[in-house]
């Protein structure tokens, strides 16, 4: 009678273990083995509120669509971003897919050497947009600006090196309630006149209530957008003038190459008018704002200190989220041809923020899985991909097609302005710093536009050297790897004479390394002639 | 409807056995040969000259004249370079330019951009006198062509002599009679031009090779872009009123909209005043 018992309890544990079994499998365990075979990371700087939360929801989508795949966003604060992507590419570990700025201090030749064109690939339809009204549209042309800056800026000039996510402009965020309280009204000042008019209310409101208000929120890299913007428009007529290869536009070695040559400088008139209202808008932000980071004016308007922030449409999710007043998007208000101290050299509305998209993504050279890396790059720039991002992110999107929301249709810019393409700030590491070095003289209540003329001309002599120096080294490591490139094409088609692309390839190459080799000794004329700094 | 069916014919079979003899041989020879230079090449295609190198330093036996090219050519990008590297490169590029083939062409065409473009200390001269030789050795060879284009640069900026600018571009242009390839011709055409407006040359100089460039086509990039502008905006200073128009008018048609669009459209405003002066005859 034992047995039996006993053989019963045995079968019971051993179906309440199975039942257990079963129940854990389906309800609790992951798999020993990961169910993706393939990881990508995605990496960028972007940790304003927004972005992240908006690739986020296209990264769900896209593991939804491809169970192979599984992505991994990267986030890096801006602060080490360029320490952390130097050291992961040199060490052969960076991400697959890696966020990259021209403009991004001594990094001008991480393109060259750590990069891979995406040329091929942008000239075919995105396979994301199949059903939509970009089907048969080549990738590059699906981009609202058809991907100009990074044209413009790729280390190659007959390459295509990035996709981009987003369209930015600079905006002028406007503390609706503190304007009415201290002018009385909502109507925000609708040119350069009426904010000087501002300028001298804010001060009196703040001289009589004792309340530390100033017109703008400042801090370093505020001040520098707003430089950009007003010595773009400045300029413009100097830039014409200058535009020998009549493109209508100065690539950043144009400008350093016209310097080297004498035909431009900031003692022109022109340079002169858009110093003079830098400073004159400087004198309405907190005294010593320059040792400040954009951090600091966003909290200095979200305080309720300041009628008004200039900022780049990437901190308007984080401005508009954070504030407990309501905000009025605005253009900044531009000098007219009467003004006096911009009017003799006005053109025209001058663009802020050019309309160009951005937060381009680069093709890691080193990636094991570019395919993979290729295909999560076009999802994200598709219609839907780059809707999900939008919706969740507060910015705009970088797509034809895809729905702008209400909320942030202010931060487009129309076509209604000009843009010569040269900001006369950031020209190249070295011309920055030494811009950046010397601002204080122009910004500080001590300082004038005169005592940071000749500052910054002393220095540029050589600064402009050394960045037009780096511009022939930066071409010198694109144009290099190429010539084996070319010969490996040219030997794969001796091998296989029916494998037309390869033909295709190689002649593709040539061109583009020729380009590249021209201007690199064209500048490098450029760079005899002008001979040492003296 | 029968489910069986009939033997074939003696004929069938023997024929059947005589193509695959003649079909089969075919067939591999339109396969591309995997001896290991292939792969190489396609790592080297690819950005992966480490692996090519690896897969080069595999293949047994003594090495072919194109697998001596592969190693030359892969010394060139496999890091880090070094001057001693190159100097080794550079010998092994002029022994196999010695032959009368295409590994021998392509060998001394990059014996020439050893000097022009990877020495630490470019030597101008020599990769001048380099793609000379090559030119006239095998004018017709892909590479000597691709040699004159390169050579045209060396004109166009840097040899010592002519020296000045519009004598270096009249060099420049006496290479294009001798350029064959199309899309050649069209890269050398697009830096006369460049050079042109560089030296403050006479627009329709400048005009004439643009042009040339724009009837070729096929470039890819930010070039096309520009190309359109570059020819209205020169046309328009030139006086050249109609083919401003034109181009002008094809740049907004076939281009994506931008803030350059704008100051196009000014361009066209500042033209129909000139088109209207110059119609009464007003300066």
């Amino acid at each position: 009678m034992r047995k039996p018992r006993a053989r019963s309890l045995g079968f019971g544990l051993l179906a309440a273990g199975y039942v257990f079994a079963v129940f854990w499998v389906f309800t609790r365990s992951e798999p020993v083995v990961a169910s993706r075979p393939v990881t990508i990371r995605i990496a960028h700087w972007q940790i304003e509120k927004g972005p992240p939360d908006g690739v986020d929801a296209v990264i769900r989508r896209y593991e939804e669509l491809n169970p192979r795949v599984k992505v991994e966003q990267v986030l890096v604060p801006g602060r080490v971003y360029n320490q952390w992507m130097r050291t992961n590419l040199v060490g052969g570990t960076g991400a697959d897919l890696i966020e990259y700025g021209v403009w991004l201090d001594g990094l001008t030749d991480i393109p060259a050497r750590y990069f891979e064109p995406i040329t091929d690939e942008m000239l075919r339809p995105n396979p994301y947009n199949r059903g939509t009204a970009l089907e048969k549209v080549p990738w590059v042309q699906t981009f609202t600006d058809g991907l100009l800056n990074q044209r413009v800026n790729a280390p190659d000039p007959g390459q295509f090196y990035a996709a981009t996510v987003t369209e930015v402009s600079e905006r002028l965020f406007c503390n609706r309630d503190l304007l009415r309280k201290i002018t009385g009204s909502d109507r925000p000042p609708r040119n350069f006149a009426e904010l000087r008019a501002l300028f001298q209310k804010v001060a009196d409101y703040a001289a009589r209530t004792g309340e530390p208000i100033y017109t703008l929120a400042g801090a370093r890299d505020n001040a520098a957008w707003l430089m950009q913007y007003l010595m773009g428009g400045a300029m413009m007529q100097s830039s014409q003038r200058n535009d020998r290869h009549g493109t209508l536009s100065l690539y950043t070695w144009d400008e350093i190459g016209l310097y080297l040559e004498g035909r431009w400088s900031y003692r022109s008139p022109e340079a002169k008018a858009g110093l003079t209202m830098m400073r004159e808008i400087s004198m309405s932000m907190k005294p010593g704002f320059l040792q400040s980071l954009r951090d600091a004016a966003t909290q200095e308007f979200l305080r309720g200190d300041a009628v008004f922030i200039f900022a780049g449409t990437w901190d308007g999710t984080s401005i508009r989220s954070l504030s407990t007043f309501p905000i009025d998007v605005l253009r900044f208000p531009q000098p007219t041809r009467d003004d006096p101290v911009m009017g003799p050299y006005f053109f025209g509305a001058f663009a802020d923020g050019g309309g160009g998209t951005a937060m381009e993504f680069y093709l890691n050279k080193q990636s094991p899985h570019k395919a993979e890396a290729i295909d999560f790059l076009h999802f994200l720039t598709s219609v839907e991909g780059n809707q999900l991002f939008t919706d969740h992110s507060g910015w705009l999107p970088s797509v034809r097609e895809v729905k702008v929301p209400a909320d942030i249709e202010a931060y487009k810019t129309p076509l209604d302005c000009y843009s010569f393409g040269a900001e006369y700030m950031l020209m190249g590491s070295t011309v920055s710093e030494a811009i950046y070095r010397n601002l204080y003289l122009l910004t500080d209540t001590h300082g004038s536009v005169d005592q940071f003329v000749d500052a910054i001309e002393r220095e540029m002599p050589a600064a402009a050297r050394a960045d037009l120096g780096k511009e022939v080294s930066n071409r010198a490591i694109t144009v290099r790897p190429q010539d084996v490139r070319i010969v490996a094409n040219a030997a794969l088609g001796w091998r296989a004479p029916q494998d037309a692309s390869l033909q295709v390839a190689r002649e593709r190459l040539e061109s583009s390394q020729t380009q590249s080799e021209a201007l690199m000794l064209q500048l490098g004329r450029q760079l005899a002639i002008a001979g040492p700094a003296r | 409807m029968s489910g069986v069916s009939a033997p074939l014919p003696q004929w069938r079979c023997w024929f059947g056995a005589g193509l695959c003899c003649v079909l089969l041989p075919l067939a591999r020879a339109a396969t591309p040969v995997s001896d290991g230079t292939t792969e190489a090449w396609q790592f080297m295609a690819n950005q992966l000259p480490r692996d090519a190198y690896a897969r080069l330093g595999r293949i047994k036996g003594a090495p072919t004249r194109e697998q001596a090219l592969a190693s030359a050519v892969v010394a060139v990008d496999y890091q880090p370079v070094t001057q001693d590297r190159l100097h080794d490169a550079e010998a092994a590029f002029a022994q196999l330019a010695q032959g009368d083939d295409e590994v021998a062409d392509a060998a001394a065409y990059m014996q020439a951009r050893l000097y022009q473009v990877h020495f630490q200390q470019p030597d101008y001269i020599r990769a001048a006198a380099l793609y000379r030789a090559l030119a006239e050795r095998h004018p017709a060879s892909h590479w000597a062509q691709l040699g004159l284009v390169k050579l045209g640069l060396l004109e166009l900026y840097t040899l010592p002599e002519p020296a000045a600018p519009a004598d270096r571009i009249a060099a420049a242009m006496a290479l294009l009679g001798r350029i064959h390839e199309e899309k050649l011709q069209r890269d050398l055409h697009l830096q006369i031009a460049h050079a042109g407006t560089f030296y403050e040359q006479p627009l329709d100089l400048v005009l004439a090779h643009l042009k040339e460039v724009d009837r070729i086509g096929g470039l890819v990039g930010q070039v096309p872009e520009d190309l359109a502008i570059e020819l209205g905006e020169l046309s328009l200073r030139a006086g050249h009123y109609a083919d401003a128009r034109k181009y002008f008018e094809i740049y907004l048609r076939d281009f994506t909209p931008n803030l350059r669009s704008v100051t196009v459209r000014r361009r066209l405003e500042d033209l129909a005043v000139l088109e209207a002066k110059a119609k009464e005859g007003r300066p």
